[in-house]
């Protein structure tokens, strides 16, 4: 059993081995050693979590799938934390520690522990950050590629299912099918004339002559190269990639059954799936409920303090269950429309809310 | 791009032959860059310098194929390559099942290997054309055969069959049989199926031409010329400002992207005795008037012309009061070629009543242009239509054989061969889907 165990957490760091390679393969500066992702499994140290933090920035830098104006500017750490948190909001990920505010609660302690930056690093990998690294890398590395131009492709979404607007679509998908194959023989014919190029080059660069073509044939030959290794860590990682999958399960365990201490209380029973978009608008609103009864209490003074906490929970409660879900795999923008109309619907009930208040203290 | 054609049977190769002929006098009279594109398209240099064709001739019979070798080898322009023919001391009868499940199958590997020669030979494939006819056994059995093979080595070429319809009363009794089997089984392999009928072509001659004592030769000159200024290098959409490079595959995607619509017709204008020519003034909306009034009354002729058929507006359309003489098109093709082309006003043939009411005019019609004059005509047009023009010719068809086959007439002579009655059967039903999807196209 033992036994079984040793081996296995061998095979797992061979398999995160595998994929650290494969990270500076695409390019990245700032990764770990295998053995930070271990650490971090258990909530390691600050120096991991300072690792972490750098891998994630850099991922988001190298991708540059952050639209925001932080990544500009990468002076400090902060900085580099808050394009972490954006990056990962984009991406579709939430965890609380993201919604900490500076000088708040949390952000004397960090916030967060380096294993919920595994956590969110797990989420990346999963959502293709990987492919889009290699992607990038290797339009960069093969030069003799022919990027294909980014199209907007504009899609109806109300599709007609009479005949006419069938046949439509099956003369399109055989327009576009003759496209493929005009591609397909240009590139042929690119390659086999790169090849003709090649072959009569490299007999030239073995001569002293032609220095310059050989300095560039070099070039050359390095970005191969390394497009070659970059291609075979993919390979390797995409064999034993169900090895890591299964050892994140493991950390997803960890941090199920023991979350990290010194997180604030209120937070920890939230379900992930909750929306935490439009949260700002929601903090502020939670934040005029909390000082409200403390105006009430000025105001009224004989009511007693078990009361008011009472109906704060209540607006409390209420908020939580009016706090719109997220849809999965809507855009981005469109889930920042729910959010917001979410804090709409959420200030409205607030609104009414204080109305039955106000009936309440009249009455 | 090279376009590498394969002749089959007596009439491929005839035909074939009269295409190569047309294409290098053309090429040879005309400007440098318009020549060498039509060259590469074509022809090969041989170590002597030779234009070698680039094409395959295969027969049963040896007769046709020396015929040609010799004739193209006399012309001093152009020639044969010395190995690329293929033929055979028997011939198929003019029976499609011993073309197709004997002499096909037999030969495969020595056809095959052709092939690839001078399909390796090319910089680029554009993509295959085999020409054949669909009446006899040769050209309709083995040219489908071969075209089955073709489309397995090459999925993802472009593959155009050039057929010769028969005439109506024909020369073989077993005619019908052989273009039913060729037509549907083509129908499933090639991309575009590119049709000239002989009884059409034969008025052309004796009607236009005015060609008394009418012989295949003249039948093929009027075809060769008809594929030549189709195929002959122009500037398309595609090619910014330079000849298209790849000839068969902008032919298809512009005619033949939706799977049960792969018929086209090719009507051309003028047609008249070289003679003749040095009298005749040509201008472009003279021109453009005729050829659209002869693509909707489907006539393949200038002469006798049904003025009166005219498009329908949009409210009657839907009624589907389309009159039966109005010739609907799924798309077409225009290639102008000759003087001021870039002053020709097209408009007409973008108007959406010619076109079937799924398709946009902008998706249906295509333009092709070429400053160079083709074939002596100061000016010329030539419209390539996707369109119900073959559906009668082709109802009469499969009706005529339909009855002899209802009769079981000859139909032993098919199954000795290995083709059974389930297999007419199933020709029959392919077939009658192309006809009903061309006659509901309105």
């Amino acid at each position: 059993m033992q036994r079984g165990k040793a081996a296995v957490s061998v095979e797992v760091k061979q398999v995160i081995a595998a994929l650290c390679k494969l990270l500076a393969a695409t390019g990245l500066h700032a990764v770990p050693a295998p053995e930070t992702f271990r650490r971090a499994k258990f909530g390691g140290e600050v120096e991991v979590e300072d690792q972490l933090w750098q891998l994630l920035t850099d991922i988001f830098h190298t991708t540059s799938s952050v639209s925001s104006a932080a990544s500009t500017q990468l002076k400090e750490a902060s900085e580099h934390r808050k394009l972490v948190a954006a990056g990962l909001w984009q991406s579709g990920y939430h965890a609380d520690w993201m919604y900490v505010r500076e000088g708040g609660e949390g952000a004397e302690e960090g916030g967060c522990s380096s294993r919920d930056l595994l956590l969110a690093l797990g989420w990346l990998l999963a959502m293709g950050t990987l492919e889009k690294l290699l992607t990038q890398r290797v339009q960069q590395l093969d030069r003799t590629l022919l990027t294909p131009t980014p199209v907007d492709p504009h899609i109806s979404h109300e599709v007609q299912l009479d005949s006419a607007s069938l046949r439509r679509l099956q003369w399109l998908i055989g327009c576009l099918r003759h496209q493929g194959r005009t591609m397909l023989s240009m590139q042929e014919e690119r390659a086999g004339l790169l090849h003709a190029l090649f072959s009569a080059s490299l007999p030239s660069s073995a001569s002293s002559s032609s220095d310059q073509s050989s300095a560039v044939l070099r070039e050359d030959c390095a970005r191969m190269r390394e497009l070659c290794d970059l291609l075979e860590a993919y390979l390797n990682w995409k064999q034993v990639e169900k090895v890591f999958w299964t050892w994140m399960d493991s950390v997803v365990d960890c941090h199920l059954k023991e979350p990290v201490v010194g997180r604030p209380t209120h937070r920890a029973n939230r379900k992930a799936a909750v929306c935490h978009h439009g949260n700002r608008g929601l903090e502020r609103l939670e934040d005029m409920l909390l000082t409200l009864p403390t105006l009430q209490k000025g105001q009224r003074r004989g009511r007693r303090d078990a009361e008011d906490r009472g109906e704060r929970g209540a607006y409390r409660a209420r908020l939580h269950t009016e706090r719109p879900v997220r849809q999965p795999r809507r855009g981005r923008g469109s889930g920042r429309a729910v959010g917001f109309s979410g804090c709409t619907d959420a200030s409205s009930h607030r609104g009414q809310a204080a109305g039955e208040e106000g009936q309440a203290e009249t009455g | 791009m090279s376009v590498v054609t394969v002749q089959l049977g007596q009439c491929g190769n005839q035909v074939g032959h009269q295409l190569f002929d047309v294409i290098c006098s053309d090429a040879h009279e005309a400007q440098r860059i318009y020549s060498c594109s039509s060259c590469e398209r074509f022809f090969y240099r041989s170590r002597q310098g030779e234009l070698v064709a680039r094409a395959v001739m295969i027969d049963m019979e040896a007769k046709v194929i020396n015929q040609s070798l010799t004739k193209a080898a006399k012309s001093g322009r152009w020639k044969y390559g010395d190995t690329s023919y293929f033929s055979q001391k028997q011939g198929s009868g003019n029976n499609w099942a011993n073309g197709y499940c004997v002499h096909g199958p037999r030969h495969r590997e020595v056809v095959e290997e052709l092939v690839r020669r001078e399909v390796e030979r090319c910089d680029r494939l554009a993509g295959l054309m085999a020409m054949m006819s669909v009446a006899g056994g040769t050209g309709s059995g083995v040219g489908t055969y071969v075209t089955q093979c073709l489309r397995d080595i090459y999925p993802k070429s472009f593959i155009l069959n050039h057929l010769t319809w028969p005439y109506g009363t024909g020369e073989v009794i077993v005619q019908n049989y052989n273009s039913v089997l060729t037509l549907a089984h083509l129908y499933q392999l090639s991309d575009a199926i590119l049709v000239h009928e002989n009884d059409t072509v034969h008025r052309i001659c004796s009607q236009l031409l005015n060609i008394k004592h009418i012989s295949f030769s003249d039948v093929n000159t009027v075809i060769a010329q008809q594929l030549g200024s189709v195929l002959q290098p122009a500037l398309t959409a595609d090619s910014h400002g330079v000849y298209s490079r790849n000839p068969l595959g902008e032919l298809v995607s512009a005619l033949a992207c939706h799977p049960e619509y792969k018929l086209l017709s090719v009507s051309s204008i003028p047609q008249m005795p070289s003679s003749s020519i040095a009298y005749s003034t040509f201008s472009w909306p003279g021109l453009l008037k005729h050829l659209r009034q002869m693509l909707i009354s489907n006539a393949k002729m200038e002469e006798g012309i049904d003025w009166q058929v005219r498009p329908l507006a949009g409210s009657e359309r839907t009624r589907s009061l389309t009159g039966p003489s109005f010739n609907t098109s799924l798309a077409n093709l225009l290639i102008l070629r000759g003087k001021d082309v870039y002053s020709a006003e097209t408009g007409s043939f973008e108007d959406p009543a010619l076109y079937t009411s799924w398709l946009s005019s902008g998706e249906a019609f295509t333009l092709w242009k070429s400053p160079v004059p083709f074939n002596k005509y100061e000016k010329s047009a030539t419209l390539v239509s996707n369109s119900q023009a073959l559906l009668k010719p082709l109802d009469n068809m499969v009706g005529k054989a339909w009855n002899m086959f209802a009769s079981r007439a000859y139909i032993h002579q098919y199954i000795k061969f290995g083709i059974s009655e389930e297999d007419f059967l199933d020709s029959f039903t392919s077939l009658e889907q192309v006809i009903s999807s061309y006659s509901q196209l309105c």
